[in-house]
């Protein structure tokens, strides 16, 4: 693992930026930072097992949701400190990240990505139906305990946790571990036939993957206070996770984290002008456009504008 | 460093095919034994029952006299098998540097985190498969088909193996590439790596080789010096598709 002194200046700059921000913007603006982050580490999440490996998860909401409401259950009903419930959600989220990985060891594609959107579903369903005196039912809960009080502290808090996330990952990626699961989206045949337990390498991905997901999930319900299945369980929440990685730039770690900034101030901009759901639309619009410009997303523009200001000095 | 490879009544049924029927052969530390057949006679399912990618209907296979069929392809690889496929299969994101680096890999995601790896010496089997240092930072869909077959071998070479199967290392290459192949193959002979090879390309394959082994429909037809085997009338016949 070779680190290069503009990679830690780019960070260092990130951090530092982050840590001026709230002098420098209102209220309005840290709540959507605060969104964005949140975006941010579910994109991570989301990439760190489809990006890399191409197992293509249409189902994090699923493990997002296990998170949110183990943590949402344990608080609300059970009066369990969120010290020992937040712990609690993370583990099993892992456990749900096994069962998502159960049909990655059979089927691949389009199909393994349909098996997924089932999982989702189906925990929509669940939550409703089974002891809806513990989850809330249609309704969903409120009155969570919340970790932070005010725009600033949520900001920061949310800020550490997806930065954590962010470079733990980036370090992670950049060892032969991030190669090996790079090689699995490439051909799977291959890395089993260089010696490697694929089967072992996926569990890794799933695994992590539902780690940061369960994390994500879990703060993420201590900050808002509240949980609602139809937000949680919704083909649009999916579908913007997706999508920042995909502008972002897919099998990296900064572009999930680029594309979950753009499109989260993307929404916040278009708001005042289109009110409903056909923001949607226009993002999709857009998101289309940078992906069918630079498949690689907009870390490859950013790259690719470096590498020109490089090359002209 | 060799390695002897038993296989002793091998059967491979695909539904109502035959594809190996009731095969078996030996292969002695430090030898280099070429395969043929025509096409379809079943050579690339001998391989990939070899590596565990397809479980035998039947038979065993031992390596070093240790039966092997109940381990995974990776464990076999690891026991130091190892091959090449028809179709070169490289990882077509990464560079020709990363393509190897996959191959040396420890199989322990502790490891893989952990330690860096010898850059060394991926450089190393990079250049002994003859690539220049220029082409270790190009991606596989800059690479001409000698120069895939070249990074199949050296991905294969990193990791380690005692026993190379080669399965038709010799398809679209050019005379020139032809050659570089033979000749990394003749020197690793010399170093004493055992192979099994299939080839086509018999006047290339020649050379490369102890002794042959002929199969058609799945079932051995001959087996001795080269010169032996194709002059053998089962082995024509099989060639022309009349037996
Ligand atoms: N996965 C499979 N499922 C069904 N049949 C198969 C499978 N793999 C191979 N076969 C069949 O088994 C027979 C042997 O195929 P194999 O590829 O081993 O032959 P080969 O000697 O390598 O041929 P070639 O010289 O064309 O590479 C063929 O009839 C083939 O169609
Ligand atoms: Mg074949």
């Amino acid at each position: 693992m070779r680190l290069r002194w503009h990679h830690l200046a780019l960070w260092a700059a990130l951090v530092l930026g982050m840590l001026l921000l709230p002098y420098l913007v209102g209220n309005g603006t840290l709540r959507t930072m605060i969104f964005a982050n949140y975006l941010a580490i579910f994109a991570i999440s989301w990439d760190v097992l489809s990006g890399r490996t191409g197992y293509v998860s249409f189902g994090h909401p699923f493990l997002i949701g296990i998170g949110a409401y183990t943590t949402a259950i344990l608080t609300k009903r059970f009066d369990v400190p969120v010290e020992i419930s937040i712990p609690l959600a993370v583990v099993a989220t892992m456990v749900g990240g096994l069962i998502v990985l159960l049909p990655a060891l059979r089927i691949k594609g389009s199909y393994f990505a349909l098996v997924t959107l089932a999982f989702m579903e189906l925990m929509y369903q669940l939550v409703q139906v089974i002891r809806p005196d513990l989850t809330g039912g249609t309704r969903g809960m409120s009155g969570l305990p919340t970790l932070t009080r005010g725009a600033v502290n949520g900001f920061y808090l949310s800020t550490a946790l997806m930065l954590a996330i962010a470079i733990s990952m980036w370090l992670l990626m950049r060892t032969r571990l991030g190669i090996a699961l790079a090689a699995i989206g490439m051909n799977e045949e291959s890395v089993r036939g260089s010696g490697l337990s694929v089967t072992r390498l996926k569990t890794f991905a799933f695994i992590t993957s539902a780690f940061i997901a369960g994390l994500g999930g879990a703060f993420y319900i201590h900050y808002l206070g509240s949980i609602a299945p139809r937000a949680l369980f919704d083909i649009n929440f999916l579908f913007t996770i997706i999508v920042a990685a995909l502008i972002g730039g897919a099998g990296t770690v900064v572009g999930p984290l680029i594309g979950a900034f753009f499109l989260t101030f993307l929404l916040e901009f278009l708001r005042p002008y289109l009110p409903g759901a056909e923001r949607y639309f226009v993002y999709g619009g857009m998101a289309l456009l940078i992906y069918m410009y630079q498949p690689k997303g907009i870390i490859a523009l950013f790259e690719a504008g470096l590498g020109r200001l490089g090359r002209s000095r | 460093m060799s390695v002897s490879l038993a296989v002793t009544g091998l059967v491979k049924r695909f539904g109502g095919l035959l594809a190996t029927d009731d095969l078996s052969f030996r292969i002695d530390p430090g030898e280099s034994v070429g395969l043929i057949g025509p096409n379809g006679a079943g050579k690339t399912t001998v391989f990939s029952q070899i590596m565990g990618e397809h479980r035998q209907t039947s038979g065993t296979i031992g390596l070093d006299g240790e039966e092997i069929s109940g381990l995974s392809t990776s464990a076999r690889i690891r026991r130091g098998v190892c091959r090449t496929y028809q179709v070169p299969r490289p990882f077509p994101d990464l560079t020709v540097a990363e393509n190897v680096r996959v191959g040396q890999m420890p199989d322990s995601i502790w490891e893989m985190i952990t330690r860096s790896g010898d850059r060394q010496r991926e450089v190393e089997l990079a250049l002994s498969v003859g690539f220049a240092k220029g082409d270790l930072d190009r991606k596989p869909s800059e690479l001409s088909m000698g120069n895939l077959r070249k990074l199949e071998m050296a991905r294969t070479l990193a990791t380690e193996p005692r026993l190379m199967l080669l399965d038709e290392v010799f398809a679209g290459l050019t005379a020139a590439e032809i050659s570089v192949i033979a000749e990394l193959v003749q020197s690793l002979r010399a170093d004493g790596m055992t192979f099994l090879i299939v080839s086509h390309d018999l006047k290339a394959l020649e050379p490369l080789i102890d002794r042959a082994i002929a199969i058609d429909r799945g079932a051995k037809v001959a087996e001795g010096p080269y010169l032996d085997v194709i002059k053998n009338p089962r082995v024509r016949a099989s060639y022309l598709g009349t037996s």
